[in-house]
């Protein structure tokens, strides 16, 4: 095991502290100096409250000397994504025009993790309104990868997939519109939750597309995440489209073997056009499975093309009538960038929004019955690893826009159908940037997406595998 | 069904009440046109009964299916 409490995985160190091996003053001052240490490198944090968090720690190790915890996370240090409501606070959702906006509400997602007793490291950066793919922010600058400082995070979770990578939290809250989790997950080696739509409630966190947005972890194990969905899951009153009923036994669902489930590798799409070290690590990780247990099928999904299209018009229409008044009254206070991609909603007429929300049915009952054989389907999370940010500026690449319509191709699809998807750590480029493959799952099924993905965590170490801070 | 026009986008952004210059108008044609042409397979095929809420029905009853199954 890791001595240093920073290098922990999550449900080690809330462990640890709740034996009292660690105390939390310990844990988080592990993580302050490597945020003092990396924090001028990545960018990857938006508040630091370090004077607050330690007076926080000392009170979780005052209350559980006295016997009293407040739950399994008692006393751990969390930063999130700058876009959950947490009352008091500011939250910028890295923009511009809420630098000063003060919640007045806490979400429900971030209270059900308060309740399980973790405390406040500060706050993580974001592309603005969680509307880019990249790590690129014009008002804040961009979000830098630990394994290599000149190449992008991706988007929009970008702090939280760069502070979990160089070990600066030990998991953080994200959100996934298109891809927002995931992508950040695969070019940060980290593991990434995209949850089913209505899944998590999104009371408190702000919005970008109410069809499409979910609340997910970024941790660095499968484990993790396990236990935080297993925290934040179920009904809430304040979020009418989370659902209700019982809330399964994610952490036992991550220890079950795989031996004799199915796992689908599809025969198109997302096998194409591939980057070839991608590729390499596609066929290793399902040779890994294989040798697990797990009997590997071939499927063949319904065109993925015009799920894509599909996500690309719902998100442009919802993200723009969310933000029309700021468009009427403030349109210069946003970045270059997200101006532009708002502005697209406003060409697309009413019946062709509703037609899009009305294939949506159809669209999923074709998609479920394409992988009524599998367990879950493998693919890629992007076609490539991480690019550089230089390369991905639309602003100053002519290319980037092109770089950029690559990099979600393999995210956007999954949105739109609402379904569950895990990104992974599977295997490094030879130039030693990570690569993540995703395990994309039926409605609800996040349990057998954890099941997979704990195992092929138990055969490899890349999820163990930290960022050089030299 | 086709990707809009630059005079239907500018004609769209003003009903919604944001007036876009003719330079706006041809880069969100250009941005967005491609979701047009890949959704007009789909476009005017749809039953006249469906609605959008059948994706929850649809997605409720996977869950119901895999939760009864599960050990």
């Amino acid at each position: 095991m890791n001595t240093e409490p920073a290098l922990m995985s999550l449900t080690s160190v809330a462990k640890a502290i709740a034996e009292k091996r660690v105390s939390s003053r310990e844990a988080t001052q592990s993580c302050l100096d490597g945020i003092a240490q990396w924090q001028p490198r990545l960018n990857a944090f938006m508040t630091i409250e370090a004077e607050e968090v330690l007076a926080a720690a000392d009170a979780a190790d005052g209350a559980l000397a006295k016997g009293n915890s407040r739950g399994v996370l008692h006393g751990v240090p969390l930063a999130h994504k700058d876009m959950y409501y947490e009352a008091g606070k500011v939250v910028t959702c890295g923009s511009k025009i809420r630098r000063d906006f003060v919640a007045k509400t806490t979400s429900t997602a971030l209270q059900r993790l308060k309740d399980a007793g973790t405390i406040r490291l500060g706050s993580l950066q974001m592309a603005e309104f969680a509307y880019g793919p990249t790590g690129h922010n014009s008002h804040y600058g961009p979000v830098h990868n630990p394994w290599a400082v000149d190449r992008i995070t991706g988007g929009s979770s970008s702090g939280s997939g760069s502070a979990v990578a160089a070990r600066l939290t030990f998991a953080a809250l994200g959100s996934d519109t298109g891809g927002s989790i995931r992508m950040p997950a695969h070019f940060c080696g980290v593991t990434g939750l995209k949850t089913t739509y209505g899944r998590i409630s999104r009371a408190g966190a702000m919005p970008l597309s109410q069809s499409l947005d979910t609340v997910g972890p970024l941790a660095r194990t499968v484990e993790d995440c396990a236990l935080l969905l297993r925290l934040m899951a179920g009904a809430d009153a304040e979020d009418p489209t989370a659902a209700a009923g019982p809330v399964p036994d994610y952490m036992a669902a991550a220890r079950q073997p795989i031996k004799g489930l199915k796992v689908g590798v599809p025969s198109s799409f997302y096998v194409d056009d591939l980057d070839a070290e991608v590729a390499r690590i596609l066929d290793e990780t399902v040779a890994a499975l294989k040798r697990e247990g797990a009997e590997i099928v071939q499927v063949e999904l319904p065109d993925q093309r015009q799920l894509t299209a599909s996500c690309q018009l719902v998100l442009a229409v919802e993200a723009a009538a969310f933000h029309k008044r700021w468009l009427i009254e403030r349109p210069q206070d946003y970045g270059p960038q997200v101006l532009m991609r708002l502005q697209n909603g406003l060409a697309i007429p009413g019946v062709t929004y509703l037609e899009v929300m009305r294939w949506r049915g159809p669209a999923l009952s074709a998609h479920l019955a394409a992988v009524a054989g599998v367990d879950a389907v493998i693919a890629p999370v992007a076609p490539v690893a991480a690019p550089t940010i230089a390369e991905s500026d639309v602003g100053n690449s002519p290319d980037a826009e092109s770089v950029i319509q690559r990099l979600t191709r393999f995210t956007r699809p999954i949105n739109y159908l609402g379904l569950p998807s895990l990104s992974i750590p599977a295997g490094f480029t030879r130039g030693g940037l990570p690569v993540g493959m995703q395990l994309i799952g039926r409605s609800f099924d996040e349990a057998m997406l954890l099941r997979i993905g704990a195992a092929f965590q138990r055969l490899t170490d890349f999820h163990e595998r930290v960022p050089n801070s030299a | 069904m086709t990707r809009p026009t630059v005079k239907e986008i500018k004609a769209i952004a003003d009903i919604a009440g944001i007036a876009v210059s003719n330079e706006v108008a041809e880069r969100i044609a250009n941005s967005i046109g491609p979701a047009f042409e890949g959704f007009a397979a789909v476009a005017g095929t749809l039953p006249f009964d469906l609605e959008p809420a059948t994706f929850v029905l649809v997605q409720q009853a996977i869950r119901t299916t895999h939760e009864k199954a599960a050990p």
